[in-house]
């Protein structure tokens, strides 16, 4: 009992309701269990921001959790920002019209970050988009191109 | 003519935005740990906890025991069935050195592994990992390059004596007499840190047995199919038909995966014996010491000019801590023959000599990164061309103005035997000058200065040698010319295209451009346009993705492919459309006459010579399926010149980037928004060089840097905003194309070097390791004790 | 990368929490936000039996700023400081410092009282408590007990707690009036652990120095106050050239006082010249911010 548990929980607005492991971290439940692969993992110890989810309205890394902790939790993935119709959330948009990602690796975790950054900031400067996303590394773009779709969004009045 | 809306619009030079990028913004990405496969295991790897060491035992019986634990396999167990990885031969070899698979013996450097564990789940594998007794005998650990050279110093290989992997000595023109001579020389040294090429998802594979029509199928987060698919199949001693390898998504490359490992060797060999799929993807510790590093220069170099500041000529002893093995297919020659052999950059350089040598030491294998040798080669030359500049009381820029090789002066052959040919290196210093605001930047820099703030301003060019064709050999002295790619155009039965090459991408937008160059040329609708650039089993033969050769010979392939497929088009629409050949042009996927009077769609040609083919004249219905090998023969030189305004912290070190000018010849452009995103993510990489990346050992070999919290990389509020211009000439390649992945690196590193070393001269001071950490910056200062 | 086995109990009471880790012993461990445990529990460099997760545990979410004091209950994150009023009011070095611990989506969920507990040399918040004479509130089966900080920390990555013991809550005294506080630090990038950081707080009246609070962080032991520096502030005019000379002063104490040692992101002499460096800075910031010169 004490090395698995039931957990119940809402995921991109569907419930489930799995056994898993204890030792199991959230971010391998949703890509082993739940099969939601878009959240990736770059180094599993909080750095790289790769693996950043939403739980119940805030941004956390999902490596740094385990999934026992999110029985009874709101989690948003990267699969979850799409409209039900399947429209790209705006953000994602602005990432792509902006060539914000090369390979895409760390791309849901800056999607998450941003988001969450311009619903507490939503008219940043670029500083301070710098600053909200500095916990999230990104190998390939040299940020600028994140930055520019960040501050794209933020003239579109994201909320 | 017709009027403008039937005419195609030109895709390349166009931002297209790329439809490959949709399911990795939308979370639908497939990259290597997003496979799974019915009934498939996992490994983890045991590695060594020491630099050198004889193994004297493994004991994993408890191991076994474990609950959930399918095989531990050993390198015991391996020896007689595969073939351990020899180095390549190298002209210029020290000695020869062999990896096995699994150690055997004997472990060379903290990370080799040693046993590989199979088990239903990943958790599992590691916990019977914890479980395996090693009993070492530790051997004296080899660190230090130099102190091969003594008598009685520990060998890393016994075949290599004073542990010289490669080694080799170059002399043109009479470079004594020339310093003799001088008017003035001067001469440093220079340390380059060990790097990580840090691919944010780590490599790996999935190795699957019997899936389809394979025995052995590899996904593999990789650069090369073919070239995995081919030493996959020699090294198992299989036929490489029976091996398929697809490449998935991939998280970042850079040179790091394009180098063959034993850990996936070792997958493909358990999915082959336990007849089940395995999967195996490194974490982020493992990529720390088991995934090769790069760099780790030490570079003695000499310059002699006249008094007008012309080079006159360069010498240089270099020596690389290559690590513990050659890196396989690529030799450890690859940073000593680079960084000595391209040192001249772009300069007028008449007589140059090196002595170079990639020394084995107890470390992880150097393998290839981003721009090879060349950001060391370039930041150390562009340093010592500003002390030399300082010493002369030249200009930093007009100093480089007198020795760029010229358009006039081309082709110029240097004294490293490369031609230099349709690139434009002074215009693009002068561009970036002129967008510096060069002049005021040096009065503020005075102003600063005047007010105690420590400023300083640097200057690099460079030149980057791109889309190597079979002339030239990637990797100096071994046997490696990949100078032939191929694409396969073909016209499916609904009238779209597909282009098919060996050349995957790791967030390059390769298959947008191929499609955007075969969209001019075939006037068919990008949109009507597909790619795919994975999978062995679909792609004609292509080396892959490395040495900014991608965008240069899959362009070319792909205009070569759809030139004749246009010739096959347009005859079986003249007879379809009974209308002279010569009257026909394709415009927005519609075959029609030059006065539109007649038209077919390529949907309905392509059906109607499919599927009715009866009526059709067999020489005309050859199929639309062609496939082109394109060589370029030379490489073409990309170049670009980076103005970069420093603040240097007195009290902290801290040096904080405060204007980054950069301007690039790239050749013709085919996605100029892709291309950006290249050169701004390699400035990027080359800022970290410069101030932040580090790998460190002890003396005893131990890794000191296995995490993201030691080894740091840039984030985003380390990198300025980059202003970016070009200036850009064609090359002599098919469509004018040359690579841009790798310049902007090279340049990051010299000019950033250089903007602080220029501050710190400013105070007397000067820096000459890198990355410039904080510490070393004030003892470059004299504010703290030591050499920096 | 994968933790080994533990056992998880997630109680929603205290008490039952501190039975299961008084059951526990030494083979237990408090799981809060779960931002330093994690890592260690991913890398294996810990592996405990037990795992007691006090998530659960409602009462233990108190933040409260009162006339006494502020209240932060061990389920308070760093990201639940940032958004407080009463905080960035009343308990400035607290709110400053918390601003420079890692990064949103981190502080979101790792906890003030988690950050004390493990007492990472570099980190900002056992370096705050001690500089404000703070006070922790200890819960075991046997009953509760409180320290004042510096008794808490007991060198790098440990502290007073007894096993079976955890922190429930910290408090935190107003500062008086006249004071101000100033919380500096200098890690390679932001959000990164600090090489090194100090915390300052001085108390003016009439140009004079009434109360110094100094601390170094980075150092290797955990937070370090410099009572020396302090005695010497004490009572001192900081008008704009005798301040000037006191800091120096003090900076140069400060370096012949702390004893670092060498790690891969600073050797230790670089480590003492930029503690002198950041307790100057602190120092200055806090006598401007507190009116001084
Ligand atoms: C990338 C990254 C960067 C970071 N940067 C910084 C930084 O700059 N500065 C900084 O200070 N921190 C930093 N941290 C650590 C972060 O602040 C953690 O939140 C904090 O150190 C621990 O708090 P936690 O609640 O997450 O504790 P946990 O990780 O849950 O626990 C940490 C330790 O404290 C014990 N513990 C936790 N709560 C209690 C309690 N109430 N009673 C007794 N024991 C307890 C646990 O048993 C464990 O041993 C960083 C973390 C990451 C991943
Ligand atoms: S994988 Fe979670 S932060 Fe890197
Ligand atoms: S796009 Fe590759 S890591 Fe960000």
């Amino acid at each position: 009992m004490a090395r698995e548990q039931q957990i119940k929980l809402t995921v991109n607005g569907r419930s489930y309701e799995k056994t898993v492991p204890a030792r199991l971290s959230l971010a391998d439940f949703l890509r082993d269990h739940l099969h939601l692969t878009g959240t990736h993992l770059g180094c599993e110890h909080g750095v790289c921001g790769a693996c950043t989810i939403s739980m119940n309205g805030r941004s956390a890394r999902s490596c740094l959790a385990l999934a026992v902790q999110a029985d009874g939790a709101e989690i948003v993935t990267i699969e979850g920002l799409r409209a039900e119709d399947g429209t790209r959330h705006p953000m994602q948009q602005l990432f792509l019209e902006n060539f914000a990602l090369q390979c895409g690796y760390c791309t849901p975790g800056f999607l998450i970050t941003a988001i969450e950054l311009l619903r507490d900031n939503p008219k940043p400067t670029e500083h301070e988009v710098r600053e909200a996303i500095s916990g999230n590394l990104c190998r390939c773009s040299g940020y600028q191109a994140i930055v520019d779709a960040i501050l794209a969004a933020s003239r579109l009045e994201l909320a | 003519m017709s009027d403008a809306r039937f005419v195609n619009q030109r895709m390349v030079g166009s931002s297209v935005i790329p439809d490959e990028a949709i399911p990795l913004v939308e979370g639908d990405g497939r990259f290597l740990n997003d496979i799974k496969l019915p009934g498939m295991y996992h490994v983890a790897f045991l590695r060594s906890q020491h630099a050198h060491a004889r193994l004297i035992a493994v004991d994993a019986s408890e191991a076994r025991k474990l609950p959930g634990v399918i095989k531990v396999l050993t390198g015991q167990e391996l020896l007689g069935k595969v073939d351990p990885f020899r180095s390549m031969p190298n002209r210029f070899s020290g000695g020869e050195s062999i990896q096995h698979w699994l150690a055997v013996d004997k472990v060379r450097f903290c990370g080799e592994a040693i046993c590989a564990v199979v088990a239903e789940d990943r958790a599992t594998a590691e916990d019977a990992v914890d479980l395996i007794k090693v009993d070492y005998d530790p051997l004296p650990a080899v660190t230090d390059p130099r102190l091969g050279e003594l008598d009685g110093a520990p060998l890393v290989h016994e075949a290599c004596a004073n542990n010289y992997l490669i080694k080799r000595e170059y002399e043109r023109g009479n470079v004594d007499e020339i310093f003799r001579d001088a008017h003035t020389v001067v001469k440093r040294k220079f340390k380059i840190g060990r790097k990580q090429a840090l691919c944010l998802e780590g490599r790996g594979c999935v190795a699957g047995y019997r899936e389809n029509t394979f025995t052995l199928t590899v996904w593999m987060s990789h650069q090369l199919p073919y070239v995995v698919r081919h030493y996959l199949a020699k090294h198992l001693r299989m036929a490489e038909t029976d091996v398929r390898v697809i490449i998935p998504h991939t998280g970042g490359g850079f040179g790091q995966k394009a180098s063959i490992y034993p850990e996936e060797f070792v997958c493909a060999h358990l999915a082959l014996t336990l007849r089940r799929p395995v999967k195996w993807v490194e974490d982020r510790i493992e990529n720390m010491v088991a995934s090769t590093h790069a760099r780790d220069q030490t570079i003695e170099l000499e310059l002699a000019a006249d008094k007008d500041g012309h080079i006159l000529a360069i010498s240089s002893d270099i020596w690389v801590d290559v690590g513990a093995y050659s890196t396989y297919l690529w030799s450890a020659g690859m940073e000593p023959l680079q960084t000595a052999g391209l040192m001249p950059g772009p300069y007028r350089i008449g007589a140059m000599r090196y002595r170079t040598r990639g020394v084995a030491t107890n470390k992880t294998p150097v393998g290839p990164y981003r721009a090879v040798g060349r950001p060391s080669a370039s930041a150390s030359l562009e340093l010592l061309i500003d002390e030399m500049a300082r010493k002369l009381k030249l200009d930093p820029v007009e100093v480089r103005l007198r020795n760029l090789i010229s358009e006039e002066a081309m082709p110029y052959r240097s004294a490293n035997n490369l031609v230099h040919d349709n690139v434009n290196y002074i215009p693009c210093l002068k561009l970036s000058v002129l967008k510096s605001d060069y002049d005021r930047q040096r009065a503020e820099q005075r102003e600063a200065l005047a007010s105690g703030k420590l400023r300083g301003i640097g200057v690099a060019c460079f030149a980057e040698l791109t889309g190597l064709g079979t002339s030239t050999a990637v990797g100096p002295g071994t046997l490696l010319q990949p100078g032939r790619d191929a694409a396969t155009l073909r016209l499916e039965t609904s009238g779209v295209l597909t282009i098919a090459a060996a050349l995957p991408s790791q967030g390059q937008r390769i298959m947008t451009a191929m499609r955007q160059v075969a969209s001019d040329e075939l006037g068919i609708k990008l949109e009507d346009i597909t790619s795919i650039t994975n999978d062995t089993a679909t792609a004609p033969y292509g080396f892959g993705t490395f040495a900014s050769r991608t965008a240069v010979f899959g362009s070319g392939a792909v205009i070569m492919a759809a030139r004749e497929l246009r010739k096959r088009l347009l005859a079986m629409a003249a007879f379809l459309l009974k209308v002279p050949v010569e009257d026909l042009t394709i415009v927005n996927s519609v075959i029609q006459t030059v006065d539109r009077s007649r038209s077919i769609s390529l949907r309905d040609m392509a059906e109607k010579s499919y599927f009715s083919a009866k009526d059709i004249p067999q020489e005309l219905n050859q199929g639309f399926e062609v496939t082109s090998f394109y060589d370029p023969k030379f490489g073409s030189f990309a170049a670009g010149a980076h103005v970069v305004v420093v603040d240097v912290d007195p009290k902290t070190g801290h040096v904080e980037i405060v204007r980054y000018v950069a301007t690039e010849d790239v050749g013709t452009v085919i996605n100029p928004a892709v291309v950006e995103g290249q050169i701004v993510g390699g400035i990027a990489q080359g800022i970290g060089e410069a101030l932040l990346e580090e790998l460190v050992y002890d003396d005893a070999g131990q890794p000191r840097t296995v995490t993201l919290a030691d080894y740091l990389i840039p984030s985003a509020l380390e990198i300025p905003r980059i202003e970016l211009h070009h200036a850009n000439t064609p090359s002599a390649a098919l469509g004018g194309f040359k690579g841009c992945g790798e310049g902007s690196i090279i340049g990051a590193l010299g000019a950033v070097a250089c903007a602080i070393s220029d501050a710190l001269s400013r105070k007397g001071g000067d820096i000459h390791s890198f990355p410039a950490t904080p510490e070393r910056v004030l003892k470059g200062l004299g504010v703290l004790p030591g050499d920096a | 990368m994968k933790p080994a086995w533990f056992d998880y109990y997630a109680p929603h009471a205290l008490d039952e929490a501190l039975h299961l880790l008084g059951d526990a012993g030494h083979d237990g461990r408090v799981l809060a936000g779960g931002q330093s445990l994690m890592p260690m529990l991913n890398l294996r460099i810990l592996s405990p039996a037990v795992i007691v997760d006090i998530n659960r545990i409602e009462a233990l979410n108190r933040l409260h700023a009162g006339a006494d004091g502020l209240t932060v209950g061990a389920l308070v994150r760093h990201a639940d400081l940032l958004r407080s009023p009463d905080v960035r009011e009343g308990w400035p070095l607290l709110w400053e410092a918390t601003t420079q611990v890692a990064h949103m989506a981190i502080r979101n969920r790792g906890t003030v009282c988690g950050s004390v507990s493990h007492n990472d040399p570099s980190a900002e918040h056992p370096s705050v408590l001690v500089t404000m004479g703070g006070t922790v509130i200890v819960a075991g089966t046997a009953g509760h007990r409180e320290l004042p900080a510096e008794a808490f920390f007991t060198g790098a990555l440990s502290n007073a707690l007894e096993p079976g013991e955890m922190v429930v809550e910290l408090r935190y005294p107003r500062q008086p009036t006249g004071t101000g506080t100033a919380f500096v630090e200098f890690a390679r990038r932001l959000g990164d652990f600090a090489i090194a950081g100090a915390a300052a707080m001085l108390t003016i009246r009439d140009g004079i120095c009434e109360r110094a609070r100094l601390t170094v962080v980075g150092m290797g032991d955990g937070p370090l106050r410099l009572r020396a520096v302090e005695e010497m502030l004490t009572a001192h005019a900081l008008g704009q050239k005798e301040a000037q000379d006191a800091f120096a002063e003090a900076a140069a104490m400060v370096v012949a006082a702390v004893d670092p040692t060498d790690d891969v992101h600073a050797s230790a002499a670089y480590r003492r010249h930029l503690a002198g460096v950041m307790a100057a800075q602190a120092l200055e910031t806090a006598l401007a911010r507190a009116g001084g010169s």
